[in-house]
């Protein structure tokens, strides 16, 4: 308010009028806000450490292997085997996948039920399913970081010195198998996770259970399969070594294990598919179910 | 009056932040109040003087002993902290009973019980206090405070979720306590239930103890302040008009249509003076109150200079 | 009851119920009894002997105790051990409730000792019982059922000592515990003798393979070392516990 020269700064409170984002802002911001928090951005130095060691973990060995490749190219050519295939790089960064998809989620669904803030953020535009696909979003995203950015950045480099795909079609092709790699070793965790997460407010029970069932299914599959003779297909229960298989599928590239390399594509993609969807609906039944009372 | 609590130009600082600056007093038998806003420092001073911190600076002396290192000090504190987390899996009698038996009281079961009805708790309810109102669960952590009978009770907030029966309750418990011998030491926002606790205050702002006593006593002392009376009566304008000369008359302002509000640097004397206006002018005197002289205002000047 | 006595078995009882839950009790047990069902299916499988470091080993105990070794020690023993003891006085602490033992005429040492044999209490069933149970059901004979029994309880008492102190030192206790045993000890200790000797699970693993007499391969610790450092680790831990506990600020 304005006459004269003279102005009214501060009023006091007053209705906004201005312009709403609606649900779809609200769905925005909340991705970018679960983020940024299980980032520890514009939080404290202590909340960025575990994210910062899971980043280095996954990122050093590309970073390496991209210098070894500029460093010594003649040694690389005569040893094919020093740098690893995209597939193979997943196994570097296996306890990066691990503690990351292990921590994300809790700290994305498990916080907002225990503060009460789930009661605040359903009392916006946003419904149970538009929280739930938001916060999804953004813990597959977090968890693309790691398994999609490394093998990128590999792909960038080589691509930069020379030592890429041949031409813009074989580029192309690369870089479908290099994003769809990525997501596929990020959802399947993505979505175990979110499961744990959906069964308990405190963040560290949810993590123990994810890495648990994590590296349970390898041990007891592995076991079952390699020495009590177990059918190969038993394979599909392994819920961390099936993304990596899938990877390799992708990639076209063999399995190192024998009995793994006989089981049908359509076996593995149907497993994986099965178990990120058996997963994902306990979530949402989970909190289609929920009372949210503060 | 032996001081039973001593705190000696305690500071407490967690990294940058100064939670405490320089704070000495000294409290003997008796319900004393410390107030301050939020941010204040009082649940810092308080968990200062049960040991649950040690000062960075500074002596707190309980007892004549050292809250942080005597283990056996705890035996004679009992703390209502502000926090409401309770052993949900546990009954009231449950809570308290292990207080008891950890505090090494004679008769566990018979004090439970008492510290139970002491509060209006009912001793044999099964219930765990996980299923108990806020209001419950504050009177059972009173009850876990006073199972050993302790000489030094230290209260963080402890009136917050009672009822209004709940609240006079426990003050006139608090009271009773004081009158007793024992050194209560009660942390509140509520500012009129504070005032029946007693007339003694530390009045905390920013870290710093910015005064302590009788709350009337401080408003005495304040004398960069006027007093502020409100006088209704027949005609204010007329009284105005005979007080305007008056020493110590430093503001007059007319309220409504029967009332005056002098501002004075002496209440005592205004008093003569107001009854003395209004005999020459013949008016009638409805009211005479004054408007400052309760601990809000004490606070308020203290705390927000206003 | 004497005076010592009053105050351990409170705070015993008080430990023991906040970490029985249904959901952690079952959960850890449901994975037990996966271990249970894989272990028959190796004692139901055809083990044929195996050769290790020259030596002919009877498959069924090799098979079992390889078994043991990795889904038992590697995986349910400290992630067991570290729901249960980083819980016992962490738990208390970040819910506030710490400040009811902490104001107490109680010594330190006697709430973090009846803290961890709280956890140690409810972890021991929970998961050396079914690990036996597997063992015995691979068909790898006593030996390695009485093995199995020896490694799990002594790497419990280390965990439960070491997890009890990262339980109070700091918020996220589980999550660092879950580093120390994926990363550290999966990882880290794997690659070196040296790194090797820093690790529980080595010494676990060191009594598995002299009490079932099975060749493990990777670092193997000699007696007496193999028993004493896991239980002197477990008490120096909780000696720690209780000097970090008396200076610590209360909530």
């Amino acid at each position: 308010m304005s006459d004269g020269g003279a102005r009214i700064l501060d009023r006091g409170y007053r209705r906004y009028d201005g312009h709403r984002t609606g649900v779809a802002g609200s769905f925005r911001t909340l991705v970018v806000h679960s983020m940024q928090r299980a980032l520890g951005l514009k939080r404290s130095a202590a909340q960025k450490l575990l994210p910062g060691l899971a980043v280095f973990i996954a990122y050093v060995p590309a970073i390496v292997f991209v210098g070894l490749t500029v460093l010594i190219q003649d040694t690389l050519l005569a040893n094919q085997n020093l740098v690893p295939t995209y597939a193979d790089y997943y196994s570097f960064i296996s306890a990066a996948i691990v503690v990351f998809s292990a921590f994300v989620a809790p700290e994305l669904l498990c916080t907002d039920r225990r503060t009460g803030m789930l009661g605040l953020y359903l009392a916006s535009p946003l419904t149970r399913n538009s929280y739930l696909a938001a916060k999804a979003t953004a813990v597959v995203a977090l968890l693309a970081l790691v398994t999609l950015g490394p093998p990128l950045l590999m792909l960038v480099a080589f691509t930069i010195i020379g030592q890429g795909p041949d031409g813009p079609g074989a580029l192309a092709r690369v870089l479908g198998e290099v994003v769809l790699g990525g997501v596929a070793v990020a959802v399947l965790p993505a979505s175990l996770s979110l499961a744990a997460s959906s069964t308990t407010t405190r963040k560290a029970a949810a993590s123990a259970a994810v890495i648990l069932v994590l590296l349970a299914s390898t041990a007891v599959t592995e076991t079952l399969v390699e020495e009590a003779g177990a059918p190969a297909e038993l394979f599909c229960a392994n819920l961390l070594g099936l993304p990596f298989e899938l990877v390799r599928r992708i990639y076209g590239e063999p399995s190192p294990d024998v009995a793994v390399a006989g089981i049908q594509t359509g076996t593995l993609i149907a497993a994986y598919a099965g178990w990120t969807l058996l997963f994902a609906g306990f979530t949402w039944l989970r909190y289609r179910r929920l009372a949210v009372d503060r | 009056m032996t001081s039973l609590v001593e705190v000696d130009e305690v500071s407490k600082w967690f990294g940058e932040l100064v939670a405490v600056s320089e704070v000495s007093f000294a409290v003997g038998p008796g319900v004393t109040a410390l107030l301050g806003p939020n941010g204040a420092g009082k649940s810092t001073v308080l968990r200062m003087l049960c040991g649950l911190t040690p000062p960075s600076k500074g002596e707190v002396r309980v007892l004549g002993g050292d809250p942080r290192r005597d283990l056996a000090l705890s035996a004679n504190i009992g703390l209502v902290p502000q926090q409401e987390a309770l052993f949900e899996g546990y009954s009231a009698y449950g809570f308290v009973h292990l207080a008891a038996v950890l505090l090494r009281v004679a008769d566990p079961d018979r004090a439970t019980r008492a510290a139970l009805e002491l509060v209006e708790l009912d001793p044999d309810d099964r219930r765990g206090v996980g299923t108990y109102s806020k209001g419950m669960r504050q009177r059972v952590k009173v009850a876990q405070a006073l199972v050993n009978d302790p000489t030094v009770v230290v209260l963080d907030e402890p009136l917050t979720g009672l009822d209004p029966r709940q609240r006079l309750h426990l003050i006139s418990l608090f009271q009773r306590l004081g009158e007793d011998g024992r050194c209560v030491i009660v942390s509140s926002h509520v500012l009129d239930e504070v005032e029946r606790f007693g007339s003694r205050v530390l009045v905390m702002a920013q870290g710093r103890l910015a005064a302590e006593g009788d709350y009337r006593a401080i408003r005495e002392l304040m004398d960069d302040r006027p007093h502020r009376v409100r006088v209704r009566c027949d005609d204010p304008r007329m009284l105005a008009a005979g007080l305007l000369g008056a020493n110590g008359v430093v503001g007059l302002q007319l309220v409504g249509t029967d009332g005056v509000v002098i501002e004075t640097l002496d209440a005592a004397a205004l008093r003569r003076r107001v009854a003395l206006a209004a005999q020459r002018a013949d008016l009638r005197l409805h009211e005479v109150t004054p408007l400052d002289d309760d601990l809000e205002s004490v606070f308020r000047y203290l705390v927000e200079r206003r | 009851m004497s005076a010592v006595a009053s105050a351990r078995l409170p705070v015993f009882r008080l430990v023991l119920r906040s970490q029985v839950s249904r959901a952690r009790v079952g959960a850890l047990l449901a994975l037990g009894a996966v271990g249970i069902v894989v272990g028959a299916s190796l004692g139901a499988a055809d083990q044929v002997p195996e050769l290790v470091d020259g030596r002919v080993v009877d498959g069924g105990l090799w098979a079992g105790a390889r078994f043991v070794s990795t889904f038992g020690l590697s995986l349910l023993v400290p992630v067991t051990a570290l729901v249960f003891a980083a819980a016992s006085l962490g738990d208390l602490d970040e819910e506030g409730t710490l400040v009811y033992l902490w104001l107490r005429p109680v010594r330190r040492s006697r709430i973090v000792v009846a803290a961890a044999a709280a956890s140690f209490t409810v972890a021991w069933p929970v998961v050396v019982v079914p690990l036996g149970v597997a063992a015995a059901a691979t068909g790898g004979g006593r030996g390695l059922v009485a093995g199995t029994v020896a490694a799990a309880t002594v790497a419990l008492v280390a965990y439960t000592g070491l997890f009890c102190a990262l339980g109070l030192v700091t918020k996220r206790s589980l999550v660092w515990g879950l580093l120390y045993v994926f990363i550290w000890e999966g990882f880290v200790a794997t690659a070196a003798d040296s790194a090797a000797r820093l690790a529980v699970r080595t010494y676990a693993r060191s009594v598995l393979s002299g009490v079932a007499d099975v060749p493990l391969r990777g670092t193997v610790v000699d007696s007496p070392a193999r028993w004493v450092v896991p239980i002197a680790v477990g008490a120096v831990a909780l000696a720690f516990t209780t000097w970090r506990l008396a200076r610590r600020d209360i909530a």
